[in-house]
């Protein structure tokens, strides 16, 4: 059970900063931090650089990501922006338009 | 219920900005930033918001400070601790909730203009600057207060003359006029070169 959920409905303009995790069903522009994992679920948009835990993307993220543990592009997923993790799993059928940094 | 909420804002989230939209919204962690839904905003217990929030309906378990409007009501529980106006078409407020501010209800909507508000009849709207505290045993109001929400009554519905509680220091609310006459700048030195 995450703890933030920003529903499909919903748009947030601005910054979220977040000890635990994020779903984003809806839309979010501006920026987003988080300590746990991030989730942008299918027909998500998130515009905003996010850095967070874990993240799973398979809605539409416009931005860098950079998390400390692990990124999936999930089937469906459209990203574009540079992708920072130590690891990265990119799903067939996700877009991806940017760099990839894993620092080794 | 948890699962029900289509958005909710959790204990340790800090949300700085806009958020609006459609949908149920729970607010447990902190908002600063202006909330406008369609549906029902809840602020929980632990819930922070320093933000103007407009929904269809509003509940509040936690601390707002900044104006509520409701479409519906707003419904303030026993926990809350509210610095801010209020207007809604029905306003609950429980015995224990901490209000600061000014609070509307009645007929008049919450988009409705301010001419067509003079126009509703008094015993529809009941308007009052309210403030409750938990430590109140009953919400006893102050003479002063009570004597401006009497006068503003009465310029409400037109009557020129002062209600019997209306004395001299219930009709003025600000400082006595000044008796010399203000001069406007560059008088005095037009007056001396007069001389």
């Amino acid at each position: 059970m995450a703890s933030t959920v920003i529903g499909a409905g919903i748009t947030i303009e601005g910054e979220v900063t977040s000890d635990e995790d994020v779903v984003v069903q809806g839309t979010l522009r501006g920026k987003l931090v988080a300590k746990d994992a991030v989730t942008v679920e299918a027909g998500a948009t998130v515009e905003a650089d996010v850095a967070a835990g874990p993240v799973a993307v398979a809605g539409s993220v416009t931005g860098n990501i950079s998390s400390n543990d692990r990124v999936d592009l999930q089937n469906g997923a459209k990203v574009i922006g540079n992708v920072k993790a130590s690891r990265i799993t990119i799903s067939d059928g996700a877009q991806f338009k940017g760099n990839v940094d894993m620092d080794v | 219920m948890a699962n029900e909420v289509s958005t909710l804002i959790g204990r340790s989230t800090f949300v700085r900005g806009r958020i609006n939209g459609s949908g149920d919204l729970e607010i447990a962690g902190r908002v600063e930033g202006d909330v406008s839904c369609v549906g029902e905003v809840v602020v929980d217990a632990s819930g922070l918001v320093a933000a103007n929030v407009s929904a269809t309906r509003i509940v509040v378990r936690g601390a707002v400070k900044g104006d509520l409007a409701a479409e519906e009501a707003i419904v303030i529980e026993a926990t809350a601790r509210i610095v801010g106006d209020l207007r809604a078409p029905r306003i609950a407020i429980a015995q224990g909730a901490l209000v600061r501010g000014h609070v509307q209800t009645g007929a008049a909507g919450a988009a409705r203009p301010r001419a067509a508000q003079a126009q509703v009849p008094a015993a529809r709207t009941s308007q009052a600057s309210v403030t409750t505290r938990a430590a109140a045993p009953a919400p006893a109001p102050s003479k002063a207060s009570t004597n401006a929400a009497a006068a503003a009554a009465a310029k409400k519905n037109g009557t020129a003359s002062p209600p019997r509680g209306a004395t001299l220091a219930g009709a003025r609310p600000g400082p006595p006029p000044p008796v010399v006459p203000v001069l406007k700048k560059g008088t005095k030195a037009l007056q001396k070169k007069r001389h």
